[in-house]
């Protein structure tokens, strides 16, 4: 056997692994009440609460009504995602991947399989969001603009996929439990998502416009402004998720050699 | 195709007589504590061997060592002729882990589907239900299952994937007797259809009924090897028992002392006397001239031989 058709059996075996622990992992995710609460029913609830009670006495129009609808789909789009690092870190502790390792699945199929269902979790986050602004909120944009916006954020979501996969690879299961609420609430204050970047003074607005939200966010809100996507927010979040994936890639290989 | 690929000495030659498992002066070391130290244990294809020993005596890293979870310190480890971590790459090993956790909101059919799916020739799946038990659980989330149940998924996901060599580190943990009776049931019917089967465990008997040959491990070495008559042969003990009505401490001193006797278990009137020489003991008991009713003698189960064994390899206890 040459290590070609080696190297091409052993991927073939990857993706094969791969497909059949994502249909035992999306069905199993989608029954995950308390992910459920994070991805579609908080986003939604505070997006109504922040555009028809909260609003300082102020009737909100059509604009504010869109802008928060980008920072709350924003928003349950990265608590979805980031919430893998939970899940994560629970199976590492529990001795789940352990058991894996004794089936003849890849551990790359393990890796894979949790960034997609990861990433798969930002999704109803983020329709479900816009959904409330067309319906509730009566938002009108044209058509092109709703499937920017869709297309925006779900794009932008990937790089918090690897965050939440490399939070629970770093980190044992009662730590990543604390470390994924610190960084999602963090950065989705800080990142400009609940109120926004124009009324924090002027050293904290420098430093959020550095975080990977606040690029995620402004993906979705130069959609909704009509004009093209940013160059550097692009490539602020392709650096992030490049940065994030090598962790994954890093405590993979440290998870290969102690066998867990 | 693979024989080429090693060059190791250890690697089996296809002449050779195939060995499921072999350890080769196998030695692991967790920072200062010597978890086994200088094993050497070849286990034939077909065979069924229990590795024995009280906590800590290195059981499950012997397991964890041949599904290459653990890589050893010294010596080395071959599954299937192959080192370990090929080995399950090719799917031909299963195993049960001890308190490996399982995925909440997953159900049971769910996760026995999954689980055939990554083998290359697993089990149908009616089969694999049947086997473990399972067939009126496969709707159940497995957050749901008692601690026997779980087991059973367990042992489900270890036969999933027909495999020739299967591994359970103590796979009855935590079932009470009646189910861990049922379960070695299921587990002999799936070991007498020529498969190889290592499994851990502390329960004496489970050793004694369902494997051929036993191993037992003590600190981290291996103080006997051989099938379970052999074993309880090294050691001579007979207990001889009785009921005595009037045996006042007094009197339970005396048998004490009588010249053989290794103990005395007092059970309300039912005594029993271990000793290496039942016959000297009998005739010092009526020429006391105690009234003992309902005499038995017995040879001592695996459990005495068992203490005698282990007790005997530790200098420190």
């Amino acid at each position: 056997m040459t290590a070609l058709t080696s190297g091409s059996h052993r991927l073939q075996a990857t993706v094969q692994a791969t497909a059949a622990y994502l249909r035992l992992e999306v069905p199993r995710t989608l029954r995950n009440r308390r992910l459920l609460m994070l991805t579609v029913v908080f986003p939604v609830a505070f997006y109504l609460l922040f555009t028809r009670v909260l609003t300082g006495g102020v009737q909100f129009g059509n604009d504010e009504r869109a802008f928060v609808m980008v920072s709350m789909a924003a928003y349950g789009a990265i608590g979805a995602t980031l919430s893998a690092a939970v899940r994560v870190a629970m199976e590492r502790t529990s001795g789940w991947t352990r058991q894996l390792r004794v089936t003849p699945m890849p551990a790359l199929g393990y890796v894979t399989t949790k960034l997609v269902t990861a990433y798969l979790a930002a999704i109803p986050a983020i329709v479900l969001v816009m959904l409330a602004a067309l319906t509730a909120n009566q938002v009108t944009l044209p058509p092109f603009t709703w499937l920017s916006i869709f297309v925006a954020l779900s794009l932008g979501a990937l790089p918090f996929a690897a965050l939440g996969v490399a939070i629970g690879y770093v980190f044992d299961e009662s730590t990543a439990q604390l470390v994924f609420t610190i960084s999602f609430v963090g950065l989705a204050v800080l990142g400009g998502l609940w109120a926004p970047i124009s009324t924090f003074p002027e050293g904290l607005a420098t430093m959020a416009r550095m975080l990977p939200s606040f690029h995620f966010a402004n993906l979705g809100w130069s959609a909704l402004a009509g004009g093209g996507p940013d160059a550097s927010d692009a490539l602020a979040l392709l650096a992030y998720g490049l940065v994030f994936v090598a962790i994954v890639a890093w405590r993979y290989r440290v998870g290969e050699q102690l066998g867990r | 195709m693979s024989e080429l690929l090693h060059t190791q000495p250890s690697t089996i030659s296809p002449t050779a007589r195939p060995v499921a498992v072999a350890f080769e002066h196998v030695t692991k070391q967790y920072g200062d504590t010597v978890a086994l130290h200088d094993v050497s244990i070849q286990i034939p294809i077909g065979q069924t061997v229990a590795l024995l020993g009280p906590n800590g005596a290195g059981k499950s890293t012997s397991i964890n060592l041949t599904l290459g979870l653990l890589d050893p310190t010294g010596g080395s480890v071959r599954t299937l002729g192959l080192r370990p971590r090929e080995a399950i790459a090719t799917g031909r090993v299963g195993a049960l882990l001890q308190t490996s956790g399982l995925p909440v909101t997953a159900r049971v059919g769910e996760l026995v589907a999954f689980v055939r799916r990554l083998y290359p020739e697993p089990l149908a799946m009616q089969a694999i239900l049947a086997r473990s038990g399972l067939k009126d659980l496969e709707r159940r989330p497995v957050e749901t299952l008692s601690g026997g149940e779980a087991q059973r998924l367990r042992f489900a996901m270890a036969i999933a994937g027909d495999p020739e060599l299967v591994f359970l580190d103590e796979p009855t943990v935590g079932m009470d007797v009646e189910t861990r009776r049922a379960f070695w049931r299921d587990i002999r019917a799936f070991v007498a259809e020529g498969r190889t089967v290592l499994f851990a465990t502390h329960y004496l008997d489970e050793a004694d009924d369902a494997a051929e040959r036993i191993v037992v491990l003590d600190h981290g070495r291996v103080v006997a090897d051989g099938s379970a008559r052999s074993i309880k042969a090294r050691v001579s003990d007979r207990v001889v028992g009785f009921t005595l009505p009037t045996a006042s401490p007094e009197v339970v001193a005396a048998i004490k002392a009588i010249p053989g006797v290794s103990g005395v278990d007092v059970a309300g009137e039912r005594l029993a006397v271990a000793t290496k020489d039942a016959d000297a003991v009998i005739e010092q008991l009526f020429a006391r001239g105690l009234r003992i009713r309902d005499l038995e003698i017995q040879g001592a189960g695996l459990e005495d031989a068992f203490i005698a064994l282990t007790s005997s390899a530790d200098p420190a206890a």
